[in-house]
């Protein structure tokens, strides 16, 4: 046990390194000078000069990745463009030029934001998704089955801008049904979070859920023919019983390992349900810093992500574990 | 086996039940018109072949087909207690408390995510609501002990017990409510003969001490005349021939009966004659006797072989491999059949593949036709060398054949492989070929599932043969076969040998087919050899303890 946590820490690590190294390189590919950016358009070749020196620019690709590695271990002090000297402590991500912020305090503001998101979305994928798909496979060849595969299909095909957009326009601003989607810190008015968030948690779930839907029927109804759930019959337990203690857990390991990776992912931001319902999180930071060659964020942004698809996946394999006394961790 | 004195009401009573599946492509009869009484504390055997419908009466019993799928007509009552048109809260309260059932693989009947006592427990709890619960521990406890697993293993998982324990499980659990009725399909067929004595044994003390009535539902008439007191045959969905076990074995009326009763070699069979089978109940008997020159050269042999799986260093430490073979020599001489006989586990399939080519020996000498071949795991050519002269053919003709290619393209293959014929000379020589094994022209175009088990065998046979190779070597080629299509096929392994002169590598855990279709014997062990010679010195004479506790198993 000790030694799979040690090992998954340094897979981990590596993973990660390796990430800010790719996204490092490719964003010294892009044919785009960041000095330029943060100096704005009525810059002289002496400022911007000053500008990038101020920035580290000036220095070999290799020693900024080395300075942006040792920051995050241990902090370090950044300037700014116009040369004050900003403490940053280890993690440190670095100083967003764009945003006249370190990026780490622009996650940090914006993460409830996703928090919240994916907390909604995942409650939506495991009720409707991964309970559909049980339900489904109990009800197999009868009207209900055939229903909820429609809508488990129609999840799958539909884009979440268009469905957003649409559900937005309908129950939002026709009907009045749905409160405003937006965001109010749960900690100032509970009700407000909640009636802010819950139409987006509903759209992100609902499209996340479809594949849920079927993998568990799936699932199911392979596992539904095992022996020991005939054996669990022939003691003389009911259908719904049987399926609850052992069809469901015999189904269980490739939901949980596909739920993992779907956690990791939503922490990680969602770009487009962010952007359909003028949520600040995440995604939508990530994806501008990208638009304005904020390297430092970019980066940010790219390892959070990362690393919680590294920890939730590390996780899932746990759980599995757990569910099933066969499964050694390795 | 005594016969108990009939008794008002049998335990058991069937008339005229019918079983019928429906599906998208039509309704398939399972069973019909089955009619036969059980009697308390009696065992009723209900034999025949896959595909007859003995389950589907079984599992009928137990009320446990999906009624959406399935329509049951007739009478099925147990104890007095209809069982056909029963509703689900009628059928749930008799599972498990007054007929219950054990599976043939326990391994699949146990769940793998709850330790052993706890499914005992629940399926105790299940009848006994409001128990206390130190009352349902200790019964699971008791019923555990019973069946020889020791108290503190009750936390323990199936996977972590063995084969014959795990059925030791299934039985406990199924009798833990002391059932009128037992249904018990296929116990004893995935285990080895020395285990499936011993649970026979026990199921038979258990059945005396709950007056339990068994319907022991095999395919398997060595277990018949051993734990049975009357036997129903079935075929194709119907039923036979029904009586007590020892006229019917001794007296069989049908020819069915009396193909299935003969077609299954016995330790007292004459050795080497032709099998009856279905199809030909009596058989000619075999022209000319079995001649094999004394000191014939070894064709393939191997020396101080060891196979080691999985050892190594890791970098928590040293992993301890698994010894699969363990320093043994042993010699396919020229124009004989040599057996390769023991338990699962013994290493015989190891050896088997470290002749064939397909395994890396960890060190031993390997030998074709004098010709060093232990590198032939790692080196293609030598590999594709070695298989010209030496041909597999597999236990399961299901999973050996590829289901997307024609029986001539998998017959055709090694001649594609091995030789320059074109399409019409291999076209030829694989309507050559299935005739030898019994099949026709007509079958070149079809596919595999278009085949009956036997009729695979055949083609698996047919394409080992394509290149006349001097070698065959044949891991458990008649195991996953009905005791007729057994017959069949080792009938026809033996016309081949005589008329192609082959040499053969039988690998087998059944004694009395290695004793019929064998010249030497090799018995193996937790990786050695522990006895070899020629058969008849094995079988009537055994030096060894463990060859002699494995004839004595033989049911």
């Amino acid at each position: 046990m000790l030694s799979y946590l040690l090992r998954r820490a340094v897979q981990a690590a590596v993973v990660l390194l390796a990430i800010s190294a790719t996204a490092f390189a490719l964003f010294y590919a892009a044919p785009s000078n960041p000095a330029v950016i943060a100096c704005g358009p009525k810059c002289d070749a002496t400022q911007l000069a000053a500008v990038r020196e101020s920035m580290g620019l000036d220095e070999p690709i290799l020693a900024q990745y080395a300075d942006y590695v040792r920051g995050f271990v241990t902090g370090r002090t950044i300037s700014d463009v116009d040369g004050t000297p900003i403490a940053c402590d280890a993690p440190c991500l670095g100083y967003s030029y764009a945003l006249h912020e370190p990026v780490r305090a622009a996650i940090t503001s914006r993460f409830p934001v996703t928090l919240s998101l994916a907390g909604g979305a995942l409650a939506v994928i495991v009720v409707a998704g991964i309970g559909a798909g049980f339900v489904s496979a109990l009800r197999r060849g009868r009207p209900t089955d055939r229903v909820l595969s429609g809508f488990t299909l129609l999840g799958a095909s539909v884009q979440i801008y268009f469905l957003g957009y649409a559900l937005q326009y309908l129950l939002v601003y026709r009907t009045g049904w749905f409160a405003l989607p937006g965001y109010t810190p749960p900690g100032e008015d509970l009700g407000a979070w909640a009636a802010g968030l819950l139409l987006p948690c509903l759209v992100l779930g609902f499209v996340n859920a479809a594949m849920f839907a079927r993998l568990s029927r799936a699932q199911m109804l392979e596992v539904m023919h095992e022996g020991y759930v005939r054996t669990a019959r022939g003691k003389g337990l009911g259908p719904l019983r049987t399926h609850l203690k052992y069809t469901s857990r015999g189904a269980a390991a490739p939901l949980v390992q596909l739920l993992g990776l779907e956690v990791g992912a939503l922490l990680g931001g969602a770009f487009i349900t962010e952007t359909v319902f003028g949520l600040g999180g995440v995604g939508k930071l990530a994806v501008d810093a990208v638009v304005q060659n904020d390297l430092p964020t970019v980066v940010g942004t790219v390892l959070l992500a990362a690393f919680f698809v590294v920890v939730f996946v590390a996780l899932a394999d746990l759980v599995v574990a757990w569910l099933d006394p066969r499964v050694r961790l390795a | 086996m005594t016969t108990p004195a009939p008794t008002a009401a049998p335990a058991l009573r069937v008339r005229d039940l019918s079983v019928t599946f429906t599906g998208p492509r039509g309704a398939v009869t399972a069973a019909e018109g089955i009619t036969f009484d059980l009697a308390r504390g009696e065992v009723l055997g209900l034999v025949g072949e896959s595909g007859s419908g003995k389950s589907t009466v079984g599992l009928a019993a137990m009320g446990l087909h999906d009624p959406a799928r399935t329509r049951i007509a007739g009478s099925l009552e147990v104890g007095g207690t209809q069982v056909v048109g029963a509703c689900d809260a009628e059928l749930r309260a008799l599972r498990g408390s007054r007929v219950a059932m054990v599976f043939q693989d326990a391994l699949a009947a146990l769940s793998p995510f709850h330790p052993v006592g706890a499914q005992l427990a629940e399926a105790y709890r299940v009848h006994h609501k409001g128990a206390p619960r130190a009352e349902v521990r200790d019964r699971a406890v008791d019923m555990l002990e019973r069946v020889g697993i020791a108290a503190a293993r009750a936390r323990d998982y199936p996977h972590q017990f063995s084969g014959g324990m795990r059925q030791r499980v299934v039985i406990a659990m199924a009798l833990i409510n002391s059932p009128d009725v037992l249904i018990a399909d296929e116990p004893t067929t995935a285990l080895d003969a020395r285990v499936q004595r011993q649970v026979l044994d026990l199921l038979d003390e258990l059945r005396r001490e709950h007056g339990t009535a068994v319907l022991l539902v095999t395919h398997d008439v060595g277990v018949v005349a051993h734990a049975t007191d009357r036997v129903l045959v079935m075929r194709d969905s119907l039923q036979v021939e029904s009586g007590p076990t020892e006229r019917l074995l001794t007296a069989p009326e049908h020819p069915y009966t009396r193909a299935l009763i003969g077609a299954a070699p016995t330790l007292r069979t004459v050795p080497g004659t032709r099998l009856p089978t279905v199809e030909e109940p009596e058989p000619k008997p075999r022209t000319a006797a079995r001649a094999v020159v004394a000191d014939a050269r070894p064709l393939a042999e191997v020396t101080d072989l060891h196979v080691e799986f999985g050892g190594g260093r890791t970098w928590s430490g040293r992993r301890e491999p698994t010894r699969a073979v363990r320093g043994i020599s042993l010699s396919v001489r020229e124009g004989e059949t040599l057996g390769l006989v023991g338990e699962s586990g013994s290493g015989k399939s190891t050896t088997a593949r470290v002749l064939a080519g397909l395994q890396r020996p960890t060190s031993g000498e390997v030998r074709f036709e004098g010709r060093d071949i232990s590198g032939a795991a790692g080196d293609t050519a030598l590999r594709r060398e070695l298989s010209r002269h030496a041909q597999l053919v597999f236990q399961d003709p299901y999973a050996s054949l590829n289901p997307r290619r024609t029986v001539e393209q998998i017959v055709t293959t090694p001649l594609r492989v091995h030789t320059r014929a074109d399409a019409a000379e291999r076209r030829e020589r694989a309507v050559e070929l299935l005739e030898q094994v019994g099949l026709s022209a007509d079958h070149l175009g079809r596919y595999p599932h278009e085949f009956s088990g036997g009729q695979r065998q055949r083609v698996g046979i047919a394409r080992a043969l394509a290149l006349r190779p001097r070698l065959i070597i044949a891991d458990e080629p008649v195991s996953a076969l009905d005791v007729s299509v057994q017959a069949q096929v080792l009938n026809l392994l033996m016309d081949l040998r005589d008329d192609l002169g082959l040499s053969l590598l039988f690998v087998s855990h059944d004694l009395a087919v290695v004793r019929h279709f064998c010249d030497r014997v090799a018995v193996m062990r937790h990786g050695e050899i522990v006895e070899t010679g020629d058969r008849d010195e094995v079988f009537d004479r055994p030096s060894a303890a463990y060859t002699r506790e494995l004839l004595a198993a033989t049911v």
